[in-house]
């Protein structure tokens, strides 16, 4: 009965509705276009923006060439949307036929017409009775997954919601772990082969993070990954005994899939505590690349970026597909700029690397032997030692997501130069509370006193191919195009457009209500291209960006979506 | 009317059985009110960024209210007090001095409903208190137990906290921050690292 019943609510009810409204076909379906494993399969060419950074490979990057680089120029603000919350805005715009969903801090999902900007619904997650305790840098969301019928939303008290695109209404919500204990959620989920994919955070709070695939339709568990073993199990004696209970491993950034080897590849994040000396071992999974079968989330192989990690090098950026020529040889890589300061470019068919660069002052992990990295053991902390290194905590590069540009074979790479000390310092778990065991204090790259950078990295050479240089941190996300634009936002509010190939700037908004976080995205309705932003500054950096806050202490904050298109 | 004489009736029964407002009340005096005023003036300039300045929560949680101290997140002074002085501003962790933590942590604890009484906190104190962090309402103004503690905290005592099988009046002081021991030792509800 109860099979009935819930087959009735869940399957024929839009058919019941629509049979009994007698309403023609724009009432349902025509109006919001079905959103099918093929055309996820083929998002890179799609007219809207389907997924977190477009399309399975994770490219950023779209074909389209309406707005080039002659034109880009007279770009103007068409509609834009604001929303009353302050804290960061970290989503991607993610569009489908004329519709558009944007997240907001606390999530929040409103859609939009992708033309007019007129709200079609809004939804905002019941936070009641959440302490959001255990969410360490901003109580964001980085934006909806697509599939079928349906918006997916990954939430900060561990709900996946499925809403109905058409009306907003929850189809369901199921929670796979308690809010407030260490973990949350704040990525894009990844919708793939009927299934929705998230990853839990909690690497500051000694949670046991995991990856969890549900079913698209019911959200019934399918399974569930832990990036951090337990005994007995692949990896489980990189631990010392007990301490892979509260490991972390997070898993908070949108993983990407390669058909070609069907293979589903996620990152992880840093090992806790922060403190290295109190979990000797190689502390696997944590900071490394996940290579995993789609169907079951068995780990292929595995390639760890930062061993035995004490600086919070997560290796969750977005490990994105593509083939480059090195050397004279062709490969078929998948590229990452890794927290730890050095891009890397690994052999997708088997986990081998092809080569690693530092791409900013990298001086922790201190070079490579064999394909796998060295640490440098003097610049570890302990309790009575504090140790200055490259790059801080925040990174080389954070989770903003670079591009990749299939025609110039460049990556662009949203850069911050900056240095730490750190030293250790008496932790306990106790859930609900941080578990670091350090302290630490963000400082300037004494030889770089930018904060930040914009800059591109030749694929095929591995060398730097042009760099923007910016006073503040570069903490947006980068989006190229065909037209050989490539679009990035900056800390003072300002969309930028730089010429792929040269880095020149050749277009810059007027300055936007405040800094920018998030990634770009763009799309075509009816023949016309859009770009889309969302201002509204926040996140990891003005937290725990040391002596970066006060150069950005005075960025206003509120959150507003900007859409720009030619005349 | 009937509703109203209802939980008049109801409210009797209640502070009968020293119960307010589903919270037990009754909180132990810590800290001084010249410490807490320190701590205020500290909060807005080093904390209120990120935690709002009423302590509601922004970019990072709320430090008042049911949510922040509740039973079920179980934290003791000690477990908040060790976190902050050694991770808080985030931007700068454990850039303040002894004395500021302590009068920040005095802050926190008044706006939870603790009662300032004459004996000032110390860190040592502070960072081996077991007495539970619970919300005792707005400002400590929260019904009889936390007047009596406020009484209590005037005689150099405090009167029972939440959770104890409460006899009625006051205990020593003491009693409230146990364990002039120095650190090391273990933690009530974890393993403690060094
Ligand atoms: C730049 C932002 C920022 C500033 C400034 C800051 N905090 Fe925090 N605080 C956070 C964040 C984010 C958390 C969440 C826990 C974490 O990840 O460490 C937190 C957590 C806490 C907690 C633990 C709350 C819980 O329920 O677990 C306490 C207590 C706290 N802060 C106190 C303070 C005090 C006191 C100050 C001022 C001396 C301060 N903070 C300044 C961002 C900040």
């Amino acid at each position: 009965m109860r099979i009935i019943h819930v087959f009735l609510r869940r399957r024929l009810w839009p058919v019941a509705l629509l049979a009994a409204a007698l309403a023609p076909a724009a009432a349902l379906g025509a109006g919001y276009p079905r959103v099918t494993s093929a055309r996820l399969a083929a998002a890179a060419t799609d007219n809207g923006w389907l997924m977190f950074r477009r399309d399975y490979a994770g490219n950023s990057y779209a074909p389209f060439r309406q707005i080039d680089t002659a034109n880009v120029k007279d770009l103007r603000l068409v509609w834009s949307y604001r929303s009353h919350l302050q804290e960061g805005y970290e989503g991607s715009a993610i569009v489908n036929g004329d519709y558009m969903f944007i997240t907001t801090p606390k999530d929040h999902v409103i859609a939009l017409n992708a033309v007019t900007g007129k709200v079609l619904w809004k939804y905002a997650k019941s936070l009641a009775g959440v302490a959001l305790k255990t969410v360490c840098c901003d109580v964001v969301n980085r934006g909806v997954a697509l599939y079928g019928n349906d918006v997916y939303l990954a939430t900060l008290d561990n709900y996946v919601v499925a809403l109905n695109a058409e009306t907003g209404r929850v189809v369901w919500q199921r929670q796979i772990k308690p809010a407030d204990v260490g973990y949350a959620m704040t990525l894009a989920p990844l919708t793939l082969k009927g299934m929705v994919i998230v990853g839990e955070s909690g690497g500051e709070y000694g949670a046991r993070d995991f990856i969890v695939a549900l079913d698209a339709r019911t959200g019934r568990e399918l399974w569930r990954r832990y990036t951090v073993p337990a005994p007995g199990q692949l990896g489980g004696k990189t631990w010392p005994k007990g301490m892979y209970k509260h490991g972390g491993g997070s898993a908070w950034i949108t993983g990407t899939y390669d058909p070609l080897t069907n293979t589903l590849f996620w990152g992880v994040g840093n090992p806790g505590p922060w403190l290295a000396k109190l979990r000797p071992g190689k502390n696997l999974f944590t900071d490394s690349l996940l290579a995993l079968q789609p169907r079951s989330g068995k780990i292929k192989w595995y390639y760890q970026y930062t061993p035995h990690d004490s600086w919070d090098y997560d290796g969750v950026n977005t490990p994105v597909i593509t083939n480059l020529r090195y050397h004279g040889k062709e490969y078929r890589a998948v590229v990452e700029a890794n927290r730890n300061g050095w891009f890397y470019a690994i052999n997708r068919l088997n986990g081998k690397l092809i080569y690693a660069v530092r791409f900013t002052r990298a001086t922790s992990v201190a070079g490579f032997r064999n394909g796998a990295p060295y640490t440098d053991n003097a610049l570890r902390p302990t309790l009575t030692k504090q140790v200055f290194t490259c790059p801080s905590f925040l990174g080389g590069k954070n989770w903003w997501p670079m591009s990749v540009d299939p025609l110039t074979h460049m990556a662009y790479v949203p850069t911050i130069h900056t240095c730490m000390t750190m030293k250790g310092a008496p932790t306990f778990y106790k859930a609900g509370l941080p578990y670091l065991g350090e302290t630490f204090n963000v400082v300037h790259d004494p030889d770089d006193h930018n904060w930040g950078a914009l800059q591109a990295i030749n694929l095929d050479t591995s060398r730097q191919a042009w760099n923007h240089d910016s006073a503040l941190p570069w903490d947006a996300g980068a989006m190229s195009t065909a037209g050989g634009v490539v679009f990035s936002g900056s800390a003072r509010g300002h969309l930028y457009a730089f010429d792929a190939r040269t880095g020149r700037v050749l277009w810059r908004s007027p300055q936007l209500s405040s800094g920018i976080i998030a990634p770009p995205s763009t799309y075509i309705v009816d023949g016309k291209q859009y770009v889309a932003i969302l201002a509204g500054w926040g996140g990891g950096v003005p937290i725990w960006g040391g002596q970066m806050v006060q150069s950005v202490s005075n960025i206003p904050r509120g959150g507003h979506l900007y859409v720009f298109a030619l005349p | 009317m009937r509703t109203r004489g209802f939980v008049l009736a109801l409210s009797i029964l209640l502070a009968a059985l020293g119960v307010e407002c589903g919270e037990a009340a009754g909180a132990a005096a810590l800290f001084t009110a010249a410490q807490a005023r320190a701590g205020r003036t500290l909060f807005e300039q080093k904390c209120a960024m990120c935690h709002g300045r009423h302590l509601q929560g922004l970019s990072g949680p709320a430090l008042k209210g049911p949510l922040f101290a509740s039973r079920k997140a179980g934290y003791t002074v000690r477990d908040i007090f060790l976190f902050l002085s050694v991770n808080m501003p985030a931007y700068a962790p454990g850039s303040l001095g002894a004395e500021q933590y302590v009068n920040v942590m005095s802050f926190l604890l008044q706006q939870n409903g603790f009662p300032a009484g004459r004996v000032a906190l110390t860190a040592q104190a502070a960072a081996t208190s077991t007495v539970a962090l619970l919300y005792h309402g707005p400002d400590g103004r929260h019904g009889r137990d936390a007047r009596r503690a406020r009484d209590c905290a005037a005689s150099g005592a405090r009167a029972p906290s939440a959770g104890h099988a409460a006899p009625r009046g006051c205990t020593p002081l003491a009693a409230a921050v146990p364990g002039i021991e120095a650190g090391g030792h273990r933690h009530a509800a974890g393993k403690r690292l060094r």
